[in-house]
Order: C-alpha cells, then sequence, then structure tokens
C-alpha cells in the first residue's frame, strides 16, 4: 500500500507540476516526498522511480499519440537509436534514475532525523 | 553509516540533476530535452494545436486580424504599415524564429558561437568578406536617407522581439533546445544582414580562376574556351533591342600590368554553379484569356526550413501576396491587385580583387599612385563555443574594401594581399524597393521601385493587370572598360578603379516587346550591341534556350501551359552533346551486354529527364567521365582554375574533336575527343554496373537522389532524402541533387488576379509540425496550391483566426 500511495503521489506530482516547474523542481518535491511518506529505502527508491519513469513515459507517449507526430522517430534519428519507442524509453530511464535517487536520498533524511528523535526522547531502539 | 549513505545517494541525486542539466560534448542537456513537459515532446504540436484567438502585442494602434488558410499561410490584415510589419515579424518568428536567427548568425560570421571550433574557418571567411560591414553601411545608409523604412525594420524587430519574450522552455523552437542555446534580441541590422547573407549566396566572381588560366592559355586560347558570348546568343533583352539612351564612355588604359604571378589561393567557395532562376512573362496577346500571365522560379540550395515563408499582407491600400524571407519585411517574389513581378539572379561580375602593396609589415598605409593611403583595422571578434577567449581577426580594409586574402588566411605567401571590392559594401536599399514593389500599381511604379536596388542584381520580370509586360536588369553596375575585372588587378594603379556607374536608365531594360513575351533564365542579359561591357562566367546557355523557343511555339496559353513549363524536364544538354558523342563512339568500344543495353536504351531517348527514365543517369554519368578526360591537361594546373562550360566543350568535340588540349601531354599517343568519349563510355558502364549491383534501379530519380537538408546538415532525420522528381542541372526544371525550384509562382492578371504557388517546404520551421514538409510531395510532382488573395470576410478554409489587439 505504501509503494501504491508513494507511487500514485508522485505520478501526480509529475503530471501536475511538471508542466509549471523545472524538472529538478519535480526532484526536490519527490525528495519531500521521499521525507514525509516514512516508507523503507526500497519502497521510496522504486515508488519515487517508477512514478517519474513512469510518468514521463506516458506523457511522452500521449503526446505522439495525441499530435500523431513523428517528431519522437526524428530525434531518435538525431539521438541514433533507431525508432521513436526508443526515445520513449530513455525518457522513462531518465525519470526512473531522476525519480528514485532523490526519492531514496529524502527517506534517508527523514532516518537521520528520526534516529536522532529517538536517541533524544526514548533512547536507541533496535528493529 | 546513515549519514554516509543519505550523503552519497544525495550525491547521486543532484548529480544526475546536474548532468541532465548541461551539455556533455555533443550530447544536449538530456533532462532538458527529454522532460515531456519542456523537452522536444513539447515540439511534437502543430501550429493549430496550439492556435490562440487573441494576443495582446504592444505598439500597435490597432487591432491586426490575421487568418491562416488550411496550408498555415497567414493573411495579415492591419490598418497601417507600422502594424502591418509589426505583425509580420511576429507572425514570421512564430513559425520561422530558429532559422531567421540561424541565417543572420551564419551572414554575421557567428557560427562558431553555436558550434565551436568548426567553423572558424567559415566564419573568418564571412567576415573577411565585408558582410557584416556591408550591413553596417546599409544601416548608415537607413538613417541617414531613409527613415521611414527604418522605422518599418525596427516594428518588424519589435515584433519577433515581443514573440521571443513569450517564449518559455517548453515553447522553445527545438533546434535552440538540441543546440543548447537561446534566441537573442531581433534588431534592423539583422534584417540587412539576412539581405547581404541571399547576395553573397547568389554573387562570386572567378577572378582568381581566369588569373591563372590566362598566364596558363595565353590571352587566344582563352577567349576561345571561355568566350564572353557565344555564338548565337539568347539575352534576357530581346537581340536587337533599340538602346534609347547615349552611352557614358569609358576609356581603356593604354597599357595593363596585370599582377602576373600563378596564384596558388585556395578560392573562396562559390555559389553553386547552375543554381539560378527562371522567371517570365506572357502578353495578353499570346494567353488564351487576353490577360497576362507571369511565372516565376527562384532555383536556390534546397533546404529546410524552407528559405521561403507564404504570406499575404493587407492594408486597407494594398494586399500583396506570395513568398517573403523570413528576417526581411514585405514580398519578394509576389503580386498584389494590380501587378505581379518575379525575380531571377543577373550576375554580372560584381566583385573585383585588387593586390594591394603595403609600405611595411605594419600594413598601415599602401601604395596607391605616387602616394602612401592609410589603411583602416577592423577588429574581428569571433567567439567560439567551449573556448573562453575569442579568436580576434584583424582584416585590412583599404579604400577598394577589405583585404580578404593575407599571410593569415588562405595567403600562399608573406606578400599576399588582395582586397576585393564589391557593392555589397555601399550602403544601399534594397528593402525599400520590395516595399515599393509591394504597391505598385503599374509599370511606372515598378520602375521606380526598382531605382533603390542594388545588390544582388536581379532580372526583375513584371506584368499588371493594365495589360504590360516588361523586364528590367536592376543592380548597381561599375561602368568598366573592356576586360576590367575580369583578372586580378594591381591596386596600385588608379587606372585600374572603378570610375563610375552605369545609371539606372541604362540598366537593360524592356517594355512590351514585339514577341509577346520577357523570359530570363541567368543567361547573358543583352546582345554584344548594348554599348556597355558585360561579362561574368557563370552565364546559362540550355534553360533560356528552350524556355525562349517553347514560349515563341506557344499560343493560347493558359496558367496550365505555364505550369507545364515551370515542370519541363527537356534536357537540351543531351540533345545536342548526345548525338555527338554516339557518333565519335561508333562501334568503338568494348562489347557487351550492359554496353549494349546502356546504348539501345540511349539511343532510344526522347531527352526528357522525367524521374522514371533511365537514359538521362547513362548520360549525365557518361558525359561527366568524358568531360573529366578531355580536360585532363587543364585540371593537372596546380593553381586554381575553372574549366570550360557545357556549352563549349560539346560545341568543341563536334567541331574540333582534335583540338590540341585534348592530347594528354603525358602519354606518348595523341588522344583525340574520340578516345576520351570511348573511356568515358568504359567507364560508365562500369560505374552503372556497379551502381545496379548495390542499388538496383538506375532510373532518374533513384540516380540523382535529390535531397532537402535540415540548415544543420548532422540533423538528418530533420531532412528529406531521395525524393522522386525529375529534371536536372540545366534544365527548365532545375532540380538537381541539392539545387532547383525553391519556390514556382504562377500569376494571371485579370479582372480579379489568379495565382498558384508551391515551395519545397512547409510554413512550419519546426520539425515535429505537420506543416514542416507538407508542400514536399505537391512539389515533387509538379502541383500547386491556390494562392489567390484572400479578403478578410472570406472565411472558406480557414484553419483558425488570431487577433492580435494592442496591449493595453
Amino acid at each position: 500500500m505504501k509503494f501504491l500511495g508513494f507511487f500514485f503521489l508522485t505520478v501526480l506530482l509529475v503530471v501536475l507540476v511538471n508542466p509549471w516547474i523545472p524538472y529538478w523542481g519535480v526532484m526536490i518535491l519527490i525528495f519531500i516526498l521521499g521525507f514525509v511518506m516514512k516508507s523503507g529505502n526500497l519502497i521510496s527508491f522504486f515508488a519515487g522511480g517508477l512514478g517519474m519513469g513512469w510518468a514521463w513515459m506516458g506523457q511522452g507517449l500521449y503526446i505522439s499519440l495525441s499530435t500523431g507526430s513523428d517528431l519522437s522517430d526524428k530525434m531518435a534519428g538525431i539521438f541514433g537509436v533507431g525508432s521513436g519507442v526508443m526515445m520513449l524509453i530513455l525518457t522513462g530511464v531518465l525519470g526512473f534514475l531522476l525519480g528514485s535517487f532523490s526519492g531514496l536520498a529524502g527517506n534517508l533524511l527523514r532516518k537521520i532525523f528520526h534516529r536522532e528523535q529517538r536517541d533524544i526522547y526514548r533512547g536507541p531502539v533496535s528493529y | 553509516m546513515k549519514y554516509f549513505s543519505f550523503f552519497a545517494v544525495s550525491f547521486i541525486a543532484i548529480g544526475l540533476g546536474y548532468l541532465s542539466a548541461i551539455q556533455m560534448g555533443p550530447v544536449p542537456p538530456l533532462g532538458l530535452l527529454l522532460d515531456p513537459s519542456h523537452g522536444f515532446w513539447q515540439n511534437s504540436y502543430s501550429e493549430d494545436d496550439l492556435a490562440r484567438e487573441e494576443i495582446e502585442i504592444e505598439g500597435l494602434s490597432a487591432p491586426v486580424s490575421i487568418r491562416y488558410d488550411e496550408n498555415l499561410i497567414p493573411h495579415i490584415f492591419a490598418e497601417n504599415e507600422l502594424d502591418l510589419y509589426r505583425a509580420q515579424g511576429y507572425v514570421t518568428a512564430q513559425h520561422r524564429l530558429w532559422q531567421m536567427e540561424f541565417q543572420t548568425m551564419a551572414a554575421a560570421g557567428r557560427i562558431s558561437e553555436l558550434v565551436g571550433e568548426v567553423a572558424l574557418e567559415l566564419d573568418r571567411m564571412t567576415r573577411r568578406k565585408g558582410l557584416g560591414y556591408g550591413s553596417e553601411m546599409g544601416m548608415k545608409f537607413l538613417i541617414e536617407n531613409d527613415p521611414e523604412t527604418l522605422s518599418y525594420l525596427e516594428a518588424y524587430a519589435e515584433g519577433v522581439n515581443e514573440y521571443i519574450e513569450s517564449l518559455d522552455q517548453a515553447s522553445l523552437p527545438l533546434e535552440y533546445k538540441i543546440l543548447n542555446y537561446r534566441p537573442e534580441p531581433w534588431t534592423p541590422s539583422k534584417s540587412l544582414l539576412l539581405l547581404k547573407y541571399m547576395t553573397d549566396m547568389l554573387v562570386g566572381d572567378r577572378d582568381l580562376e581566369y588569373t591563372n588560366l590566362r598566364k596558363i592559355l595565353g590571352d587566344e586560347l582563352l577567349n576561345k574556351l571561355f568566350p564572353e558570348y557565344p555564338e548565337e546568343v539568347y539575352p534576357v533583352i530581346e537581340s536587337g533591342k533599340v538602346w534609347g539612351f547615349e552611352p557614358l564612355t569609358v576609356e581603356k588604359p593604354d597599357s595593363i600590368r596585370y599582377p602576373d604571378d600563378e596564384l596558388l589561393l585556395d578560392p573562396l567557395p562559390q555559389p553553386e554553379e547552375g543554381i539560378g532562376s527562371n522567371n517570365w512573362a506572357v502578353s495578353g496577346s499570346k494567353t488564351k484569356s487576353g490577360n497576362p500571365i507571369l511565372a516565376n522560379d527562384p532555383h536556390l540550395g534546397l533546404n529546410l526550413p524552407s528559405i521561403w515563408y507564404s504570406m499575404q499582407l493587407s492594408t486597407p491600400a494594398y494586399t500583396v501576396k506570395g513568398a517573403s524571407l523570413p528576417g526581411a519585411l514585405g514580398i519578394i517574389s509576389g503580386f498584389n491587385e494590380w501587378i505581379a513581378w518575379g525575380v531571377t539572379n543577373a550576375t554580372k561580375d560584381a566583385r573585383d580583387w585588387y593586390k594591394v602593396t603595403f609600405k611595411d609589415q605594419s600594413r598601415s598605409a599602401y601604395r596607391y599612385g605616387d602616394e602612401w593611403r592609410d589603411a583602416e583595422v577592423r577588429l574581428e571578434e569571433i567567439k567560439i563555443k567551449g573556448e573562453k577567449k575569442p579568436f580576434v581577426d584583424t582584416v585590412i580594409y583599404t579604400h577598394y574594401g577589405p583585404v580578404v586574402y593575407d599571410r593569415s588566411f588562405r595567403g600562399d605567401r608573406q606578400d599576399t594581399n588582395f582586397a576585393l571590392k564589391w557593392t555589397l559594401h555601399q550602403g544601399s536599399n534594397e528593402q525599400k524597393t520590395f516595399l515599393l514593389l509591394n504597391q505598385s500599381k503599374n509599370h511606372g511604379d515598378y520602375l521606380d521601385a526598382l531605382d533603390h536596388y542594388v545588390a544582388p542584381a536581379q532580372n526583375f520580370a513584371f506584368a499588371s493587370q493594365e495589360g504590360d509586360i516588361a523586364m528590367r536588369i536592376q543592380g548597381k553596375f561599375p561602368l568598366k572598360w573592356e576586360g576590367q575585372g575580369k583578372f586580378f588587378m594591381n591596386g596600385e594603379d588608379p587606372a585600374m578603379e572603378w570610375e563610375a556607374y552605369i545609371p539606372n536608365d541604362h540598366n537593360p531594360a524592356t517594355l512590351n516587346p514585339e514577341r509577346g513575351f520577357v523570359s530570363s533564365a541567368n543567361q547573358h542579359p543583352v546582345d554584344s550591341l548594348y554599348p556597355y561591357y558585360v561579362f561574368d562566367h557563370t552565364y546559362e546557355h540550355y534553360r533560356n534556350r528552350r524556355i525562349i523557343a517553347e514560349l515563341e511555339s506557344m499560343d493560347q496559353i493558359t496558367m496550365e501551359d505555364m505550369m507545364k513549363l515551370q515542370f519541363d524536364d527537356y534536357y537540351l544538354h543531351a540533345s545536342e552533346a548526345l548525338p555527338v558523342m554516339l557518333d565519335l563512339l561508333g562501334e568503338n568500344y568494348e562489347k557487351s551486354e550492359q554496353a549494349e543495353k546502356y546504348l539501345s536504351e540511349l539511343r532510344e531517348w526522347d531527352f526528357y529527364a522525367d524521374p522514371n527514365q533511365k537514359a538521362p543517369s547513362l548520360f549525365i554519368t557518361w558525359w561527366n567521365k568524358t568531360y573529366v578526360e578531355l580536360w585532363k591537361n587543364l585540371s593537372n594546373s596546380k593553381s586554381p582554375i575553372v574549366l570550360p562550360n557545357n556549352y563549349q566543350t560539346s560545341k568543341l568535340i563536334l567541331r574540333e574533336p582534335e583540338f590540341e588540349l585534348f592530347d594528354h601531354k603525358e602519354t606518348p599517343q595523341v588522344e583525340s575527343a574520340a578516345d576520351h568519349v570511348k573511356k568515358g563510355f568504359e567507364e560508365m558502364v562500369n560505374q552503372m554496373r556497379k551502381w545496379e549491383s548495390e542499388e538496383g534501379d538506375y532510373s532518374w530519380a533513384n540516380y540523382k537522389q535529390t535531397t532537402i537538408n535540415h540548415l544543420v546538415p548532422q540533423f538528418e532525420s530533420f531532412s528529406v532524402k531521395n525524393i522522386y522528381t525529375g529534371g536536372g542541372r540545366g534544365i527548365v526544371n532545375a532540380t538537381s541533387k541539392g539545387h532547383g525550384a525553391s519556390w514556382r509562382m504562377i500569376v494571371e492578371l485579370g479582372e480579379e488576379v489568379k495565382a498558384i504557388g508551391i515551395y519545397p517546404g512547409g510554413q512550419s520551421g519546426n520539425p515535429g509540425s505537420r506543416f514542416y514538409q507538407n508542400f514536399i510531395p505537391k512539389w515533387a510532382n509538379g502541383e500547386y496550391l491556390n494562392f489567390d488573395l484572400r479578403s478578410e470576410g472570406d472565411l472558406d478554409s480557414v484553419l483558425f483566426t488570431t487577433q492580435l489587439t494592442p496591449s493595453k
């Protein structure tokens, strides 16, 4: 459940906020998401990554289909990667990389604070 | 450990974010480019997807309405000219901003800023030729003489800038995203630079090569191989024209000392040979409807985005439509409610070279007659992408013009110094000509408009609703003595100067000639009875004869006939040369199945270079191979030269197959044209056999592979390759591999003006738009789009309408 929540929040972030801010702004938001979501490292990494990656890929696909433009094929020619599908995959992979490390970094920061709080109020806790 | 993981992962995240925002080598910033909300994906939208009903524009005095027709051709309706040109700037930038800016960057010698050191030589050359200097002079001329045109240029610039300011990362034209830079503000001087860029594209000279040829061949052979007039001349202005003026006189100096060394300079790139254009107008006496018809097809390098952008410009006073040049005001080749005009290049050795002798190494003074004159220094600072320090090029200016070749640029020796004299460097106002033509009502207005025109010289064809047809060759032409400027000249000698210019009303012109038509195709402007010296290396010998012969034979002409003539594939050169070659070959060749097949295809050929024909591929290959053999003696020269043209070469192999130069000096036997034709044939057979085994079909379209390249040729996928179309160099439909009809227009000037037009591209400069290349299939097929004038109330096939309103 935590994964799905994180994942969908990320997708929503990308779809609603990305048009208004640059991609690194989205990375900061995913970082904050990782911080507040109280999920594990694996979940923050993959939910952030897959959320941004799928959202980017989906948006690229949507634009391609709705405009009927062959621009992604032409761009693939410039990148030397075969076809427009490869451009979609590249977009998804980059989105994944940017989102995943941002989410994970946010989560790791929370853990630092988390432990310090425990040190102060409850003493060390081992899981 | 937790601190470490956090910092390590954060470092990776920040690193990825950072690396995605910067350019790494040739790889553009990937994050910026792939982000679907801002990157290239956003350029997938076509203009009608992004249409807006209303846009506020600063500086407008009244609302302007713009109707885009189904082909995305804007029709701008403004209340006055200032608003009109402001809107033209805005609308053109919307569709062509990157191209406009890129072309003026090229004209300013600033490509290194975009692509790095690879373009440094090119930029140095552009600047040394003085394109930037010329546009500065043009600006000075406007400030002093024509504040009205300047105010229009400023309004246009503000319109462009209004659009630039509205851009965000998502709407930025694609090329900026890929090459990772941003548009800078447009200025009136950029518009002038664009016109200089056109001049540079169209004007060359072969003075260097002729200087060497004169040294190698001597005057007599030079005149035989490169006669200034062919024996049958079919000039632009009909032969036998009586010139109604008293010519100025010019004295040839008694003794001329040319710089006599063979010159090993690396010559400047020249306009592609065979680049040129056709235009003609037929009078009502020859047309079915009784109305004059005008046709124009300028041939240029074929590029995407197309060099032309179609539009209609309307004020309450007039409505003009046709092809504009993105960056320049008004319509360049077009028509209005009363007249139509079209342009072809009218080259006439407009550039001359002077050897400069400096007093000393400092190059601060040079000899002129008995004195030393002061030279000026112009520092050209060229920024280079990826380098901190700009390259500074020192260019010396003499009163002739810039010293292009010197010890630091393409010079072969320390004392190499050649200055370029070119009308491009003189303040002039070509823009005014087009603004006046746009609103001309009759022949008198047309003549007045042309008086402002300096360079590049053009053959201006004209037709009017009143029933007139006319042609005038307009440019600022120096008054030269016979032979002046054909070779490099000695700059020390004041007798080598251009003494004066030919007055505008002495420029060759004709009105309603008896034969019922005017036409031009870059051939000789006049016959040898014209009282001034006329010389150029590049005059055409084939398209002009075909057009004149066709127009003479036609009667009851319709627009359809004119379409056919613009698309005419008759290969006149082949029709004259092939019979001679077949004759010289006889039975004297290596027999093979292939050879027989090729020969029979050539023998059965009707001389049309249609896309499905096989013979044109065979002929051109045979001819080219033979040509190389014929002129081997000359092309072995170590200094740069030019070779005799196809027309002279064809005449020679017919009449003097034993011509002395055909004998290769290094072989013991004596060769004649027949030997070279035979060798050419055998090489052709080999090459075509190879082609057949590797590529298969050798029909003409497959063989010539007409390609329209994006302005950045490395962006191959933005280019359109292997277009199925006929024609070729020297053919009326002049579509070769990379050159051809960049715009075709036909206008019938009846009660209501009817017009059609097409160009090989599309209105949008965005490779992602459906309007980027949508005209190409029609163009390749010889089809046209409707170009009739539209009124504001006409809503037939309107794609969308945008209202520009003054901002409050």
